[in-house]
């Protein structure tokens, strides 16, 4: 129950903290993806683009807002709080460094949920063809959020400056969408980065979202491969953002 | 010639206070040490107790480790060897346990600027694992104590810089926790805000908490603590009552002066020297005409220049002698 009062506590002063930027936060976590979906599927053949196609773009773009949610701003919020003395205020307290983690990251979730839901609404009004099935759309979502945030969090405890932290999470945000075949085919990239972008969790998340808005449910495969990322790299980042340092 | 003695400083009137009955340990810091992964040394062998209701203050010059010994402390830092405990809790070991007893207040630290003064409070009351109706209660009683109630409903981030500090020092003090650890607590607060911290300070020390503060203001020191503890070098060189440091200094007068050539030059540096008796103090006067001085009783400052070699306050005084 402390630890449930915490983390909504955390996540309250987050919010508080970003409420008058909220607009903004919400806005660029929906206009970039749904920027992207229009220019894929414009470079695809716009109305004469194959549903498929359609549905991928969809996809693509879901998880880009994830990426974007999850590392860039979580990692962009976290990163404020440590170069600007906030974490020390969180540091004096009887606080448990995941509790801080996991407030923070409620605050990614709520964000993803509303861009998720937004760029839905927009598939639809833009004639894509889903019929999702909801409960396993949330859960891929949420291991997605997992997943990324906790790269997030590592970047944020080991950077050595703001600057050099956000120029990181920036970078992996939008490098992990366009260096995995969220947007394409994997048959398109060169064999090498095949390989590579296998082992990228934006390729399962991308799989599992296409599959799930396309009313499919075999994405056990992809679903363990999430869960176990979410689970190595926020292992390693609860092991890294501690109060105390060394 | 008998020099005429122009002014002597009051001699301050000490408590007197009965011998204290032994009292619970609050803080109990055994052989502490850090050293970094590039062998730089922080400190090392610092080991003190601290009772419970006590105020002591952490003197010494800049740089000296006051903060880093705060820091292993506060469980923020972590030694590399030896032992800190908080009311019998082993704080290295269950640091956050340790921390359920501190009110911290960090030399520097960031305040959410979108949040109100009422909310910061009210949310990290919440923290402290206060009921909502405690933090409600803790948060009143702060704002009005720190004289922030003009301040309730404004964001933090329109707030001065001291009425900031002053924020810090409220979270540190949110639910009475019975140990306060203040880390330069009044350095960039106006003369009246800085007297209202010690007010705040005091009141917290009658209902039994105990403070263990660092300083730069020697006035400071001497007016809250009732032990002080000076750190040089990142170690402890000395740690007592004022009355018992400065037994430790054998010349217990301190004569300041301008040098008699040129007496009223307000550009002719002022000097101290100190002596063991105020007669010799005297004797020196007249043997160089002095006509401009000053004696008093050493004081903390004395003692601190003393023990560190270093003037309080390089711009107002050159020691000599």
């Amino acid at each position: 129950m402390t630890r449930a009062t915490d983390i909504l506590c955390v996540f309250r002063i987050q919010f508080a903290g970003t409420r008058r930027e909220v607009g903004p936060f919400l806005l660029a976590a929906f206009l970039f993806p749904a920027a992207m979906y229009l220019f894929a599927n414009a470079v695809a053949g716009g109305d004469v683009a194959p549903p498929q196609s359609r549905l991928r773009f969809l996809a693509g773009s879901i998880v880009f807002s994830l990426s974007l949610t999850s590392i860039s701003w979580l990692g962009y919020l976290l990163l404020e709080n440590r170069f600007t003395g906030r974490l020390k205020l969180f540091a004096t307290l009887p606080l448990a460094p995941s509790s801080y983690v996991f407030g923070v990251l409620l605050f990614a979730l709520a964000q993803a949920a509303i861009s998720t839901t937004t760029l839905l609404l927009l598939g639809r009004a833009l004639g894509v063809q889903t019929g999702p099935n909801f409960l396993l759309l949330t859960i891929v979502i949420l291991l997605t959020i997992l997943c990324l945030c906790g790269l997030g969090v590592i970047v944020a405890a080991r950077a050595r400056s703001f600057s050099q932290g956000s120029l990181l999470t920036d970078t992996l945000g939008a490098g992990l969408i366009f260096l995995a075949p969220v947007y394409y085919e994997p048959v398109m990239m060169p064999r090498a980065l095949r390989v590579f972008a296998e082992l990228l969790p934006t390729t399962f998340a991308a799989r599992a979202v296409q599959t799930t808005l396309a009313g499919g449910h075999a994405i056990g495969n992809d679903l363990l491969a999430l869960g176990l990322t979410a689970v190595v790299t926020l292992a390693l980042g609860f092991r890294l953002m501690e109060w105390r340092e060394d | 010639m008998v020099a005429e003695i122009k002014s002597i400083s009051p001699v301050k009137v000490k408590r007197v206070t009965p011998a204290p009955a032994p009292r619970e340990i609050a803080v109990r810091v055994q052989d502490l040490a850090k050293t970094y992964r590039d062998g730089t040394e922080a400190n090392r062998g610092i080991s003190l107790e601290v009772r419970r209701g006590e105020v002591v203050a952490i003197v010494g010059p800049n740089g000296a480790g006051k903060t880093t010994f705060l820091r292993q402390l506060t469980t923020e830092l972590r030694p590399t060897t030896g032992s800190v405990s908080v009311f019998g809790v082993d704080a290295l070991a269950a640091p956050q346990q340790a921390k359920r007893a501190m009110g911290i207040t960090p030399q520097e630290a960031g305040v959410f600027e979108r949040l109100t003064v009422r909310e910061h409070f009210e949310l990290f009351a919440r923290l402290k694992h206060l009921s909502k109706r405690e933090a409600g209660a803790a948060t009143r009683e702060v704002i009005a104590e720190l004289e922030l109630s003009s301040e309730t409903n404004k964001s933090v981030g329109s707030l001065s810089g001291g009425q900031r500090r002053r924020i810090l020092i409220g979270l540190a003090l949110l639910g009475r926790p019975p140990l306060l650890v203040l880390d330069e607590p009044t350095t960039g607060l106006d003369p009246a805000s800085r007297r209202a911290v010690w007010g705040v300070i005091r009141r917290a020390v009658n209902t039994g908490t105990t403070v263990i503060l660092s300083t730069h203001y020697m006035e400071e020191a001497e007016r809250l603590s009732d032990r002080i503890a000076v750190i040089a070098a990142g170690r402890l060189i000395a740690f007592g009552t004022l009355d018992e440091l400065l037994t430790r200094m054998d010349k217990s007068y301190r004569l300041s002066y301008r040098d008699a050539i040129n007496p009223t030059d307000p550009l002719s540096d002022l000097k101290i020297r100190y002596f063991a008796s105020f007669a010799q103090a005297q004797q020196h006067i007249s043997r160089e005409l002095l006509s401009e001085y000053s004696i008093a009783r050493a004081s903390l400052e004395d003692v601190y220049f003393n023990l560190t070699g270093e003037p309080f306050d390089k711009d107002e005084t050159e020691t000599i002698g």
